[in-house]
């Protein structure tokens, strides 16, 4: 297992000293050691996207990502979403449009539009297809995902 | 249309705040003090005698609590009824399946219950095993449990009309062959589930189960305990598509690891267990007969059924039964022959999947019919409007039906697919495909239960509690079922609190598969809502001195028509109820039905007592790329007749996923076997549809108010991908002529097709 390496980390605006294991993933991290179980585990191979962070503003599968390879990194979960009472434009938009069901992948779809919509902030349907593809959902169908997208462009102007 | 103010509205659900923020509790985010983390052995190999198991290693390992084999646990057997078990909880004597059960280890992180695992010396003697049906059932196959002859676990057999007869009036017969393919449930949650147990068998269970009223029975049976003594709570469920309907050996496991350690137990799936060791949807050899006038009238048809059962039965009786029913009830046909046997073969088991065998049915009849309709000459809408059931009728397998909109269905979807103009106007390579389905809204009492029950009580502030039985798994039963409530008791859904599937708290419920929760669960919760207004008129009556008949409910108040500035609100009547009358408001309301006649034969499922039938048509146009075969489904209509749309966003919701489910299922799903073994067991190589594959999908709700269903509601949830395959594969056939008997319709497949045809 080897020894633990010492990683610095900001995760959701908070500064952590961590040490970790060498095969210790940044999923279960996120998930086990610092308790944020929003981020979800639906394959653990990096193919459904439901453990998707966003690591200085690119988005990431954290399950195929070691912990120790984010050292210094900024990492935004589900948990950091929402600044105040009211929920973020782009969470708001996914419940209206009627885009959540079970919600297992509703997370990682957020942080995928999120990321998407910093880099672009008015995106054809080709963009939120391209962005979104490696996001599986089994219940919706996708059609109201998008919905949900088109509907957070508009409430973030 | 009745004017109601919540249902029939488009609420979102009301779960999803939770969701989106990431703090809705799922089975796998439950971490309680102490615990630890059970891995379970299987078999490596499809067929094989159990010699020895040597577990010396594996215990001696540290941080391992303790390994279990067939020694350590009970020997019952278990399926979905004592009348089909089949299975252990960990295999004695044989393995049956690549991924049967041999051992479990629990031990204080997954890593080492994961490295103990590797440390058990299991010795087996392989046997010779067997993957095609067709071959199972031959004299020399090796038989998987010893006492079925030819591994036929049930054989169906029914006659309606007299078929003969029926085949002689015809002025065509056209026959055929169809075959469909294993599909994996995908929820993208895998099994998770955690358990305490006392030395006396009080048990705790965390869960993600679909029915955990039936799982408490269940569990009790093979672990030969109290069911009393169990305690199952649902947290958030991440989808089940009928994946989390079956007692699992991992549940059963896991009591006995935390009864053997005194410790609370975790066991998760891995996404390679949930491929090869939970249930899939059966395949099956569906030889068709269709006996037709000029007409279009069908006079008589035929099934001959052969349904890949895999290694152990879970619902493959009940499955193969509602095969039939499905397609013997499905159009007005006086004349009408199934056979169907269930083989058992050396492969992961079949069980519950969206459709419960409907879609595999639906791609056989309407595939035939769709050639039907070419042999004729005859439009494929005409031929289905000409045959289309209707309302209160009778069937030839003596279904009654009550209310019936396929023929609104049918037409509503060719008018908004554009579809004879398109017709009319052919693009080459472009092409419309089209079929209708049948199901069951309000679930099954094949199984002579069919029960959901519900209480809601007012609190002391005026507010209110409902506590259901049944459960939302991601389709939004917790907001429909509360729209109902509210709808009666005059206030917001978002405002009454509810407590759902807790086995000691709730009434229980069969649970959530079938089409069943809006129909089961909303009756039960109306009932109980009338029950309370009743109770909340006749108080509220009492302390105004007034008449019941003349009271008025508005914005939760009650007072005398007239009146309202005498008006007594909520709050107060709640208080009083609590503390000057001391007998606080509640009531129940309990659903079990429907009444099951006689003539039932639960075997063929002939003279079904459907709760109510629900109807559909998907409608298909697709594009094929001539020189790769490649199947580009470009527009997509889905009409289906589901009584009253308590919820219209989340009626589009369960239809938009289950038609890209059947997308799925008919262009590329396909769970594949090599030798016993599946060899995609991971999303990289079992593909499902991506956000790039979907196409713009057009929902119409045919809302046929029901007169048995909860505000006439009937069902939605099973139905949505029922009638998707033949739809896409009969477009397929538009397009280029090339005909798809076999799912999936991969690109290959059509481009075979094409190079074939030139």
């Amino acid at each position: 297992m080897g020894s633990k390496h010492q990683i610095q980390i900001t995760v959701n605006e908070e500064e952590y000293d961590l040490l970790v294991h060498p095969n210790r993933t940044l999923l279960d991290l996120l998930r086990y050691d610092l308790g944020l179980t929003g981020t979800k585990e639906g394959c653990d191979e990096g193919d459904c996207g439901a453990c998707t962070v966003i690591v200085n503003r690119k988005v990431m599968t954290s399950c195929i990502v070691l912990a120790v390879e984010v050292d210094g990194a900024t990492i935004t979960t589900i948990e950091g979403m929402q600044k105040g009472d009211a929920l973020h434009p782009i969470q708001q938009a996914f419940v209206d449009s009627g885009a959540v069901q079970c919600g297992f992948c509703t997370p990682g779809m957020i942080l995928t539009t999120k990321a998407l919509l910093d880099e672009f902030p008015d995106p054809s349907e080709e963009d939120i297809k391209h962005y979104l593809e490696g996001n599986l959902c089994r219940c919706t169908g996708y059609t109201k995902i998008i919905d949900a997208v088109n509907n957070a462009v508009q409430l973030l102007k | 249309m009745d004017d109601y103010s919540i249902v029939g509205k488009r609420i979102p659900h009301r779960d999803a705040v939770e969701k989106v923020k990431g703090s809705a509790v799922f089975t796998s985010d439950i971490k309680l003090s102490g615990m630890l983390h059970g891995k379970i052995l299987r078999s490596p190999v499809p067929h094989a005698k159990i010699r020895n198991i040597n577990i010396s290693k594996a215990e001696k390992l540290k941080g391992v609590k303790a390994v279990f084999t067939a020694k350590d646990v009970p020997l019952i057997k278990f399926s979905i009824s004592p009348t089909w078990a089949d299975k252990l909880i960990l295999a004695d004597k044989k393995v049956r399946y690549i991924g049967d059960e041999i051992a479990a280890v629990v031990a204080v992180d997954e890593e080492i219950a994961e490295e103990a695992l590797e440390l058990i010396e299991v010795d087996l003697e392989e046997l010779p095993a067997v993957f095609d049906p067709l071959e199972a059932v031959q004299p020399d196959a090796p038989l998987l449990h010893e006492a079925v002859e030819k591994n036929i676990s049930k054989t169906l057999s029914m006659e309606c009309g007299h078929i003969e007869e029926g085949f002689a009036e015809a002025d065509i017969i056209l026959e055929d062959t169809f075959q469909t393919q294993a599909q994996s449930h995908c929820s993208l949650e895998t099994h998770c589930c955690i358990a305490t147990c006392s030395p006396t068998d009080e048990v705790n269970m965390w869960v993600n189960s679909q029915a955990p009223h039936p799982l408490r029975q269940k569990l009790a049976a093979a672990l030969n305990i109290d069911a009393a003594k169990i305690h199952i709570t649902t947290p958030v469920i991440g989808g089940g598509f009928g994946s989390k309907i079956d007692l699992e050996p991992a549940q059963a496991l896991c009591v006995l690891l935390a009864k053997k350690t005194g410790k609370p137990v975790k066991i998760e799936h891995s996404r390679k267990e949930q491929f090869i060791a939970t249930r899939m949807r059966h395949p099956t050899i569906c030889k068709l007969k269709f006996g037709v006038k000029r007409d279009g009238t069908i006079v008589a048809k035929q099934a001959e059924v052969v349904m890949d059962n895999g290694a152990y039965n879970s619902h493959g009786p009940a499955v193969l039964a509602y095969h039939n029913v499905m397609f013997s009830t499905l159009y007005r046909v006086k004349n009408i022959k199934y056979e169907g046997r269930l083989v058992y073969t050396n492969k992961n088991w079949g069980g519950a999947c969206r459709g419960y065998g409907d879609p595999q049915t639906s791609f056989a009849q309407e595939v035939m019919l769709d050639m039907i309709a070419e042999a004729l000459n005859m439009d494929p809408i005409d031929l289905r409007l000409k045959n289309a059931n209707i309302p209160n009728e009778m069937t030839a397998n003596a279904v009654q039906i009550t209310s019936c909109g396929l023929k609104e269905c049918l037409v509503q979807a060719r008018d908004k697919s554009e579809w004879t103009a398109k017709k009319a106007h052919k693009q080459k390579y472009r092409g419309l495909g089209v079929a209708a389905m049948i199901y069951t809204g309000g679930g099954s009492i094949g199984s002579g239960f069919n029960y959901s029950g519900a209480t809601l009580q007012m609190n002391a502030d005026g507010t209110f509690h409902l506590l259901m039985g049944a459960l939302d798994i991601g389709q939004g039963s917790n907001t429909i079922l509360t729209q109902m409530a509210a709808e009666i008791m005059g206030v917001d859904p978002e405002s009454i609190s509810l407590t759902t599937a807790d086995t000691d708290t709730t009434f229980p419920c069969m649970g959530t598969f079938g089409s069943r929760v809006t129909f089961c669960g909303g009756s039960a919760v109306t009932e109980a809502a009338q029950g309370l207004k009743k109770q909340l008129l006749e108080s509220a009556a009492e302390m105004l001195e007034a008449n019941i008949e003349d009271l008025k409910m508005e914005e939760k108040k009650v007072f005398v028509k007239g009146s309202p500035d005498k008006a007594l609100s909520y709050a107060e009547i709640g208080a009083a109820s609590f503390y000057k009358k001391k007998k606080p408001l509640v009531a129940h309301g309990y659903y079990n039905g429907p009444d099951v006649p006689p003539e039932f034969n639960p075997v063929t499922y002939e003279g079904y007592p459907a709760p109510a039938l629900v109807f559909g048509t998907h409608l298909a146009e697709v594009e094929v790329d001539p020189a790769t075969g490649k199947v580009e489904v470009l527009n997509f209509v889905a009409a289906h007749d589901l009584g009253r749309a308590i919820n219209p966003l989340l009626v589009e919701g369960q239809i938009e996923g289950g038609a890209v489910q059947g997308i799925g299922w008919s262009l590329m799903e396909n769970l594949q076997f090599e030798n016993g073994e599946i060899v995609n067991p991971n999303f990289h190589d079992y593909k499902m549809l991506t956000i790039k594959d979907v196409p713009k999908i057009s929902s119409l709700l045919v809302e046929t108010v029901d007169p048995n269903g909860p505000f006439g509601a009937k069902g939605i949830g099973e139905c949505a991908m029922v009638p998707t395959a033949p739809a896409i594969v009969n477009a397929i056939y538009d397009a280029v002529g090339v005909r798809i008997k076999d799912l999936p319709a991969t690109t290959e497949k059509v481009f075979q097709g094409l190079k074939t045809k030139a």
